[in-house]
Order: structure tokens, then sequence, then C-alpha cells
């Protein structure tokens, strides 16, 4: 049975051969305390070092290249949300570490309304 | 053990599995119009039109949680601090998700005011839609959250994950035109295990349990219908020899 060690935490998490399962929310169901915010790719705050078994997990989708960029990536880090995996690795990160984007969603959201722009309504049907 | 009636309260993990039980058979990644599109034997124009509908199913999302949310009371922060998160990620956050869906919509050919007007959906996604309203405004929150997060958010991964790959191989689509599924993947992973755990912690009474299960079972029925009603209407019709 293929294991996700959680090294950080020191969690270990088992599923079916065969099966691939999506790392973040792994840590979520066994309770791995991996760091998360927007679980999309967005802030970076599930980043992880991959120890071992980066040829079990999934290639990196758009959001993660464009996030991490190509030095991290290569370097050995991957955002857990973004990532599946088939087969046995294990992980780290810093337990106190901070979204790679730094502005507050409120900050942004604040210049958004302030700059006048008026989205399109999505209808209330 | 489809449709095994709950009988007496169930552990977490025996709940986790019921739960789980009452989808299958009924995935909406098994109806036609998902299996013609993961087998690469749809149109450009297919797509235009699932756009049309799928708008009216998943554009109010943050008002159906919304309604989950009122009725959610003070004392269960977690299902609250959730609700109130995805609403925010679906409107907020990132890209308004309806917009990465009219993205997707225009890439395909049609345009933001047909996606938007309902005249152009099917009566079963106006079902759907309505099945969503009253579900989210009538059932205490953690049964609603069954329905809504269980029953028809976390089927989102195993379908895009099919389908998504061959937008971009097989129909064209660049990544960025296809952005709404790719986001969606991963985004509903975690919103489905956390609605999962929402579900687990507060259904804590054997009818709350046996009514989690039956509308998991009802909105995994609704759509399975709403994608076999999209064949139905605008695949099978072409297919018929003139
Ligand atoms: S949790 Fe924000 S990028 Fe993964």
């Amino acid at each position: 049975m293929p294991t996700i060690h959680f090294r950080t935490s020191g969690r270990s998490v088992d599923f079916d051969e065969g099966d691939d399962v999506n790392m973040l929310r792994a840590a979520l169901r066994h309770e791995a305390g991996v760091p998360f915010k927007c679980a999309s790719g967005n802030c970076g705050t599930d980043r992880v070092l991959v120890e071992s078994g980066a040829e079990h997990l999934s290639a990196p989708r758009k959001r993660e290249r464009e996030l991490l960029g190509p030095e991290l990536i290569a370097a050995g880090y991957r955002l857990a949300c973004q990532t599946y995996v088939e087969g046995d690795c294990i992980v780290s990160w810093d337990p106190e570490q901070q979204p790679l984007i730094s502005e507050r969603a409120a900050d942004a959201l604040t210049k958004k309304w302030l700059s006048g722009d008026a989205e399109p309504g999505r209808g209330d049907d | 053990m489809a449709d095994q009636e709950v009988t007496e309260f169930l552990d977490r993990d025996a709940f986790r599995a019921a739960l789980e039980q009452a989808i299958k058979g009924r995935e909406a990644k098994n109806a036609p119009f998902s299996t013609a599109w993961a087998n690469g034997e749809l149109q450009r124009h297919h797509f235009a039109r699932w756009a049309e509908n799928h708008f009216h199913y998943v554009g109010p999302f943050a008002d159906y949680l919304g309604y989950i949310y009122a009725n959610t009371p003070a004392t269960a922060t977690d299902a609250k601090d959730f609700l109130l998160q995805n609403m925010y990620e679906e409107e907020l956050a990132d890209v308004r998700h309806t917009d990465l869906l009219i993205r997707f919509a225009e890439a395909a050919g049609t345009t933001r005011e047909r996606v938007m007007d309902i005249d152009n959906c099917t009566a079963v996604t106006k079902g759907l839609q309505g099945w969503c309203y009253a579900v989210s405004f009538r059932e205490h929150f953690a049964v609603a959250t069954a329905a809504l997060v269980v029953g028809l958010e976390s089927q989102v991964p195993s379908i895009y994950r099919r389908q998504y790959p061959v937008l971009l191989e097989k129909y064209g689509f660049s990544e960025e035109e296809a952005e709404f599924f790719d986001l969606h993947i991963t985004s509903d992973e975690v919103h489905g295990e956390r609605g999962y755990q929402i579900v687990l912690d507060h259904a804590d009474t054997v009818e709350l349990q046996q009514r989690c299960l039956q509308l998991v079972r009802h909105g995994a029925d609704m759509r399975f219908s709403y994608t076999k009603a999209l064949y139905d209407t605008y695949v099978a019709p072409e297919l018929q020899p003139a």
C-alpha cells in the first residue's frame, strides 16, 4: 500500500494501490497539519518540499507553475492542493510558513472597489 | 449496500462509507454527456450549450450556501466558517468562478448574454437549480451540506479529471480557456473533504444521518439527470437519421 509520509507532523497516510489522491485532501482528512488557505493554487501557503518520491506525483499544474516558478519547482517544492500522489513519498514544510502572495485579500478587494471598476453581475436566476 | 436503510447511529467511519455508497451508481461522470465528452465525441457547440446550462446550476452556489449559513447556529463555528469561505472563494478570492465559466463559454462560441439568460437552459437544469434552493433554504444545515457539498460538489474532481485533459488535447481549448475545470478539480477536493467533516461532526442523530443519506442520493440523482438531459437535448437529436 503506498504511503504519504508528512514528516513535519509525523503523520503517515496509506491509500489503495492504483489510486491517486490529492495531497492536501489526504492531509486534511488525516489531520496531518499541512497549512493551507485557498485550496486553489493562489496563495502558496501549502507548499511542501518533496524529500523523496517526486516521480510518484502528478506534473505541476498551470497555477502551480505560475505561483512557484521554475526555481522552486526545480528545488523540489510543490503545492499540496495542486498535487496528486500515486505512490510513496515524503514531504515536509515550515510549520510557520506564510502565503507566497503577501497582499491581504481584503486589501486587494478594497483597492478593486475603490478603483470603481464595476463588474458585470452574475445574474440572479 | 446501495440505498440500505440506516436504523442505528453510525460511527464516523461507517457513516462516511455510507455517504460514499449513497453516490455510487449515480455518479454524473457516467452520464452519457460526460462519457461522450471524455471519449472526444462532442463538438464545440455542445460545450456552448453545456455552459449555458451549467451557469444556472453553479451560478447561484454562493446563494445556496448563504441560505445554509443563515440556518447554521452560531455554535457551529467550523461549519459557518467553511460556508463563508466557500462563498468567498466562489465570488471574490480569485477570478469570479462564473467568469471563468463564461470565458470557457465564449471560447466555445456562445456569449455572456446567452449564458446568463435562463431561457437558454433545459427544464431539468431549472429543476436542479430549484432543488438546490429548496434544500439549502429548508433543511438542517448538516443535511443541506450533505446534499450540496457531499452529493454534488464532491463529485466534481472525478468528473473534471476525465474531462479537462480532453478539452486541451482533443477539443483544442487552451489552458487559459479551460481554467474553470482545472481550478475546480483541486479546490473541490478540499471543499468536498471539509464538507464530509461537517456532516460527520454535525449529523448527530439517527434521523439526521438518515436524512443526509437520503438527500445525498437525491442530489446525485439530480446531477445525473441534469447531465443526461444535456445529452438527450443537444446530442442525441443530431445522431438521428434525417
Ligand atoms: S492552499 Fe493556497 S495554493 Fe494551495
